[in-house]
């Protein structure tokens, strides 16, 4: 690609590197490495070799870079390849060069071992970033960059780097760098480079088609799953983000850092719980998940409803604020956070409905040291897509949204959220800084929102790479300002799966929808004795109807007037009805919180709720009537359900016709709508 | 000289049921023999340490009788022979 000298600036009193071209590039090939070069010195990050100056001198073009003392990667990966530490390491530290770049519309297009330099203290810079292609540039000028770019590239011998879509001929983008990235890490890791062949056209045709041959054993899984995904051969399923591979690649460093004990290659003891009852569970039934201040609590129950047995606590003293059942792939597996003030958080998992849980030695979701963040609680934990049945998602706090694409083993941070500008100011609310509600729409799996107390709602259209702020119309009681963008202490949104793009809301403060993914919301409390509360669900089957349980004030956070009432809303917000029969009518001063209500998904719906005082009320006929189910727990925060051995369906939505509620709103109940404003 | 740590009972599960652990490398602060300890025992380290390397709020670590957050914190030097306790607050709601 040309010649290297040591030079010295004389003007700076520096040494630096210089870089000539060959003479035999046409001038479209010397004017597009000119603008792109151009482009590159933009780029300033510590693992990219900065680009001084570029420019013409009698006819040869040439690039001024920082000199670098240092090794190609290709020179230290042996035979035998490198160490995988280091390999973490560097590939971190690519994928933080890449994130800078593709951030700034630069994708590298050249990325290979040897252009990635590592210097003695283990810092790398990678090179080269002059052959770039600004992604904004004009299509015809992309076309015939391209062209030129491919005969330059090809005959620099970088076919093994190149990804499936460019050998298509496709222009490729910022995923064809992760897949570059890919081939660096595996060439690192095996010693050789994962597509071979003895011709180009073997070579092209192993990259198009044959799957990479598998990484050493002793090479540990998580890092080869992030390899297996770089290598995708379709774009959309890689990465879709530098960052995220950034991300991953330092979550298993960090995981990797204190060594397994030799007995346990997991890295997780078995938590036997003995001298409880454990429940009897079949196909068909109804399991309660009851997370308390003090425990975990399990009820089963035939789809009668009738009557439930009852195990626990398991998780003796710690909080549960985060409960899941994951029957995706025909699994039976419950999740838990727990919670405690001396030790920390931690997720655990149970595949035989509570007898063993997971405890694993080290904390799966940490921060990242340069973070300087520390996890206090795991808020909310939610399955992927069922076409991404290893992906997990979880909301803690201090507010961040964690991944997880091998079934909850690694865990990285979602970058584009917690680099977010606005995340500076975000602020506590009585409960802390958490992210505590996360939202995948089921038709598009690049959007997802969720709900930060107090911050608002954020959603992504592009899997998490960037966020923005969905706010508009939803009102702040704390805040000289009563429409900011941001800052809302959002307290639930659910969302109807065959309509995502509707929303519902239950806000410190307000109740309201939005019809349009959230871009702007309306109010909806019309006839509710308080629109100020935590829960909120959503029917499983009915796309209008949602409940709420309203709470008289922030000041006074109990049911108003000692009334503990559930209001649905069957038209989707133009109206509300009490749920009263067998409740308590007096003498209730009761809190439900954001998560402590939920609906199962049989025919009639079940609803369920869990209070403060630790009372566990059900009701088997969508809210008619209601029976207490349990009495006498700890304070409870988290309340879930699901049907055993059924994938929770969502069903078409019963009808077209609206019903309007019989029961419309008296004028006296408006009035009595509190709005502290 | 050999140190001692004692485990409190919630995480003796990671200590493969001791409730002390001798350190025989002559450690010279309490960082040095912590690492000792997360190696023999990872399971203990990020329930006594955050992510950040700081020891959690509500758990106290004495060397001898003396809380290490007036001796130096994880700095505090060792003598020889000494027991490194690690013991739960009584915080608690």
């Amino acid at each position: 690609m040309g010649v290297v000298y040591r030079a010295h600036d004389q003007v700076l009193q520096r040494d630096v590197a210089l870089k000539f071209f060959a003479e035999t590039l046409g001038p479209d090939a010397r004017q597009f490495l000119l603008r792109e070069a151009r482009a590159a010195s933009a780029l300033s990050h510590p693992n990219i070799c900065t680009v001084h100056e570029v420019g013409e001198a009698d006819g040869e073009f040439y690039i001024v870079m920082e000199l670098i003392e240092g090794k190609p990667m290709s020179v230290s990966i042996g035979s035998g390849g490198l160490p995988y530490e280091s390999v973490m390491r560097y590939g971190a530290q690519i994928a933080g060069a890449l994130t800078h770049a593709h951030g700034r519309n630069i994708v590298h297009r050249d990325l290979k071992s040897s252009n990635v330099i590592v210097t003695p203290e283990g810092l790398v810079k990678v090179l080269d970033f002059g052959l770039a292609r600004r992604l904004a540039a004009a299509q015809d000028e992309v076309t015939r960059a391209i062209d030129t770019l491919e005969s330059v590239v090809t005959t620099g011998g970088t076919l093994s780097y190149m990804s499936p879509e460019v050998l298509r001929g496709e222009p490729g983008d910022y995923r064809s760098d992760l897949w570059a990235l890919g081939v660096v890490l595996y060439e690192a890791l095996a010693g050789q480079v994962p597509f071979h062949g003895r011709t180009t056209f073997e070579v092209s045709s192993a990259i198009l088609h044959d799957p990479p041959p598998p990484l050493p054993a002793r090479i540990p899984p998580g890092l080869a799953a992030i390899i297996q995904r770089c290598l995708a051969k379709e774009p959309a399923l890689r990465y879709q983000r530098a960052s995220e591979v950034q991300a991953a690649l330092e979550a298993i460093q960090s995981a990797s850092a204190a060594p397994k004990p030799p007995n346990d290659q997991r890295g997780s003891l078995t938590t036997v719980h003995r001298g409880i009852k454990h429940l009897q569970v079949k196909n068909g039934d109804v399991l309660l998940l009851v997370g308390t201040m003090k425990g975990v609590f399990l009820l089963r129950s035939s789809a009668q409803r009738a009557r439930w047995d009852i195990a626990g606590p398991y998780f003796h003293g710690q909080a549960t604020y985060a409960l899941a059942y994951d029957s995706r792939q025909g699994r039976h597996r419950l999740w838990a956070s727990t919670f405690s003030m001396l030790w920390g958080a931690f997720l655990r998992s149970s595949d035989e409905y509570g007898r063993t849980w997971t405890n694993p030695q080290e904390a799966p979701i940490r921060f990242p040291v340069d973070s300087g963040a520390t996890l206090t609680n795991i808020w909310q934990i939610c399955l992927g897509r069922p076409e991404e049945p290893n992906v997990i998602y979880c909301g803690v706090e201090p507010a961040a949204l964690y991944k997880s694409h091998d079934d909850g083993e690694t865990w990285s941070l979602v970058r584009g959220l917690f680099d977010h500008p606005h995340r500076p100011r975000w602020m506590p609310g009585l409960g802390g800084l958490a992210l505590h509600t996360i939202l995948l729409d089921p038709q598009n799996p690049e959007r997802m929102y969720v709900a930060i107390s107090a911050g608002g709602v954020y959603a992504t259209e592009d899997g998490g790479g960037t966020w923005q702020a969905r706010n508009r119309g939803i009102r702040v009681v704390h805040m000289p300002e009563k429409y900011p963008e941001f800052g809302q202490c959002v307290h639930k949104i659910v969302m109807h799966p065959s309509r995502p793009e509707r929303l519902f809301l239950q806000n410190h403060w307000g109740l309201y929808r939005s019809d349009n993914h959230g871009e702007s919301w309306q109010d909806i409390a019309h006839g509710v004795p308080s629109d100020y509360g935590f829960a909120m669900v959503a029917h499983p089957h009915s796309p209008d109807c949602v409940y709420i349980l309203p709470i008289e004030s922030d000041e006074f956070r109990c049911t108003p007037e000692g009334c503990l009432r559930v209001y649905r809303t069957r038209n989707a917000g133009e109206s509300w009805e009490p749920l009263t029969r067998g409740l308590p009518k007096k003498g209730a001063y009761e809190t439900v919180l954001r998560d402590a209500m939920t609906t199962d998904s049989l025919d009639p719906v079940g609803i369920y709720f869990g209070t403060r005082s630790g009372q566990l009320y059900g009701s088997a006929d969508e809210g008619r009537t209601w029976k207490r189910i349990l009495d006498g727990l700890p304070p409870i925060v988290c309340v879930k359900s699901a049907v055993v051995g059924e994938r929770r369906v969502t069903r078409a939505p019963r009808g077209t016709k609206q019903t309007v509620s019989r029961r419309r709103s008296s004028p006296r109940e408006k009035s009595k709508i509190r709005r502290k404003r | 000289m050999p140190v001692t740590v004692l485990i409190p009972g919630p995480l003796r599960s990671f200590a493969d049921g001791k409730s002390h652990i001798v350190i025989e490398r002559s450690p010279t602060t309490l960082a040095d023999a912590l690492e000792v300890l997360w190696k023999r025992c990872p399971g203990i380290r990020d329930r006594v340490v955050t992510e950040q390397g700081q020891i959690r709020e509500h758990i106290n670590v004495f060397v001898g009788n003396e809380d290490v957050r007036y001796t130096g914190g994880l700095q505090t030097p060792l003598l020889d022979g000494v027991e490194i306790s690690i013991i739960p607050a009584i915080s608690g709601g």
